[in-house]
Order: structure tokens, then C-alpha cells, then sequence
């Protein structure tokens, strides 16, 4: 129920902005400027829905193959570089967006994944996910800008992870909830 | 149909046939409802996001971007980007539209890179609605310090990276 009302409101939210930009454009620049933006939106669209399913499809059917399980135990506390390389590989390829990736560092931390593991896999997703690369910024800005941003991105995720190896801050997951938001990739 | 995009449909297939072949029948009914639940739930928000993005562009003074993000900006660029980034909310389908705007308006590489990175990982928006109901606050703030320089420090390695990719602006579509 509480990811139900969470999806609604991003997307009553980016109605709520779409309007009003759209308002500030009508006000400042006329109606022309509005059909003018409307117009540049299409071509972005048509770019990016084919992507867009068959990365959808990627998402679906990589949840029905990769059990988190055999994730966390490569991820372990004493998992060192490895478990490193493979949190970084991990956040590579989870496709989806954070109402994915977030509830599995749950699942993955209670699994027994350690700390630094966990922030390289968040950190790597965020920044290398393949498929956010695939479908939007290969299209959108180009092969030699993707490739150069990717290149600057895949260290950064191991050294975040070595960071917050270090850090002093005790975290312990939270437990689990019935009610919660985490809706786990089937294993 | 361009070769990134045909890449992602071959291993998407790929990995469906995989799926089917390793869980049988139901596997490929789960993959198949997850997908469909998937773009039920993306299909509305990028019919929103992306105009969205495109009216925001409008408002943006193109002689802003390039004065404070442009190639000559050098780090203060990086720093602004950074800044920038941090606060753009909701998905990519928000973001790499506004960067496309910021390029054509004159941004630079390297300080577009700082406000992917910062976007990716500093995000308000997602640390706020994903990351402390699920994970807590604690965590929260392990990652934010672990990945705090992140932004500047991609903006200085593509700064440095940038004589190897002479093509990496402008985008021209």
C-alpha cells in the first residue's frame, strides 16, 4: 500500500511541475513556446520508449534468475576486494529504478552483506547501471559522452565502499515489517 | 533503431529465453507480469516527465548554463554542477532530458559529468522517498559521506580524460 501511494504521488507531483512550467512558459514566452516544447518532447519519447521495454523485459526476467541469496553470501563481512568487485558488477546490472534496488540492499544486508559491500552495489547502481545507460544516455547525449561518464563512474563505486568500511557509524538493517515497502525480487 | 538500444533488446530476450529455460512456464509468466507491472507503473510517469523536462528547458536562460557551466568554467563549473545535480528530482527521465537542454545551451563535458554523478548519487529526492523508509537514516548518512566527493571527483577525472574524447560534445539530435 505505502509504494502504491508512493508511485502516485511522483507522478501527481510531476503533473502538478509539468503544468506549472508549462503555465510559466505560456505566461512568459506565449502559446507558441509551449507547442514549440511539446514538439521537442516527441522526438525524446520516440528515442527513448523502445529502450525503455526491452529494458523492462531485462528487469522482469533477470529477477526470475539471479537469487539475492547467492548475492549476499559473495557480499559477506569478510568478503574483502571481492566482495567489492562483485557489489560493483551487481549494481551494473541491476536494471530498474530505486523501488528495485533499495528494498534489495534490504534483503541483501539481512542476508549478512557487509556495509561496504552494500554502499559499492547503491553507489554503483546509481551511477553505472547499464540499463539507465542503455536507454537513456546513450540516445539522449551520445556513445563518447556515456563511455566518458562511465569511465569517471566505475571506480567511484569501490571507493565509496572503502570509505564506509572505515566510517565509525553503526548500522544495523532494520527489521523486517509486514507493512513495509520492500517488495524483494523473488528468488 | 540505434545499436545501444537493439544491444539491450538482444540480452533483454536473452535473458528471457534463460529465465524460461532454467524456471520453465511459470518463470516466463512472472518475468512477463513483472514487465507488464513494470510499464503500467513507468509508461504514466514518462508521459508526464518528459514534457515536463521540456518545459522546464524552456525556462531555462540558455546564456546561464553556458556562463556557469560551460567548458571554460573548469571546477568552480564542476562545483555549480554538483550543486545542480543534487536537487534535480525524480528519475532519469528528468534528468538526461535537462542535461540534453544544458549541453545545446553550451554546457560543458566534464561538468555535465558532475551533475549526472551528483544527480546519481546525492539525489535529495531519493534519499528522501526511497532510502531513509527503507534503510534508515543511519545508513543515509554512511553513503552520503562515503559518496559526498564522488560528483567533484568524476568532474576532475573527465576533465582530465577529456583530450581522449574529442567527441564527447557537442551532441547534436
Amino acid at each position: 500500500m505505502a509504494s502504491f501511494a508512493r508511485r502516485h504521488a511522483t507522478l501527481l507531483v510531476l503533473s502538478a511541475v509539468a503544468l506549472a512550467a508549462a503555465l510559466a512558459v505560456r505566461i512568459t514566452q506565449g502559446p507558441a513556446a509551449v507547442d514549440d516544447a511539446l514538439g521537442k518532447a516527441w522526438p525524446l519519447l520516440v528515442a527513448v520508449l523502445p529502450a525503455m521495454l526491452a529494458g523492462l523485459l531485462l528487469a522482469g526476467s533477470l529477477k526470475q534468475i539471479i537469487p539475492p541469496g547467492a548475492l549476499a553470501q559473495w557480499m559477506g563481512a569478510e568478503s574483502g576486494w571481492r566482495g567489492l568487485f562483485v557489489a560493483c558488477g551487481a549494481g551494473l546490472l541491476t536494471p530498474g529504478g530505486p523501488m528495485a534496488a533499495f528494498p534489495l540492499v534490504l534483503v541483501l544486508a539481512r542476508a549478512g552483506a557487509d556495509r561496504g559491500a552494500l554502499i559499492c552495489y547503491i553507489v554503483s547502481w546509481g551511477l553505472n547501471g547499464l540499463q539507465r545507460i542503455l536507454v537513456w544516455e546513450v540516445p539522449l547525449l551520445g556513445a563518447d559522452f556515456a563511455i566518458l561518464r562511465l569511465l569517471c563512474g566505475l571506480p567511484l563505486g569501490i571507493l565509496a565502499g572503502l570509505i564506509a568500511r572505515r566510517l565509525p557509524i553503526d548500522w544495523t538493517p532494520p527489521p523486517g515489517t509486514t507493512d513495509g515497502p520492500a517488495r524483494a525480487p523473488k528468488p | 533503431m540505434t545499436g545501444g538500444q537493439l544491444l539491450l533488446l538482444v540480452l533483454a530476450l536473452g535473458t528471457f529465453g534463460v529465465a524460461l529455460w532454467r524456471g520453465g512456464e511459470p518463470a516466463g509468466k512472472r518475468a512477463l507480469r513483472d514487465t507488464g507491472d513494470s510499464i503500467a507503473r513507468v509508461l504514466p510517469i514518462m508521459l508526464v516527465a518528459i514534457p515536463m523536462a521540456s518545459f522546464l528547458s524552456q525556462l531555462i536562460p540558455p546564456q546561464l548554463a553556458a556562463d556557469w557551466l560551460g567548458p571554460e568554467s573548469g571546477m568552480t563549473g564542476v562545483l555549480v554542477a554538483t550543486a545542480v545535480g543534487g536537487f534535480i528530482p525524480g528519475g532519469p527521465f528528468v534528468s538526461f532530458p535537462l542535461v540534453l537542454t544544458f549541453i545545446k545551451a553550451g554546457a560543458g563535458a566534464p561538468q555535465m559529468v558532475a551533475l549526472i554523478t551528483a544527480w546519481a548519487v546525492l539525489g535529495v529526492h531519493r534519499v528522501l522517498t526511497w532510502e531513509l523508509p527503507i534503510l534508515g537514516a543511519r545508513f543515509a548518512v554512511i553513503r552520503l559521506i562515503s559518496g559526498g566527493a564522488m560528483p567533484i571527483l568524476a568532474g576532475a577525472m573527465a576533465q582530465a580524460l577529456m583530450p581522449f574524447f574529442p567527441h564527447a560534445l557537442p551532441v547534436m539530435r
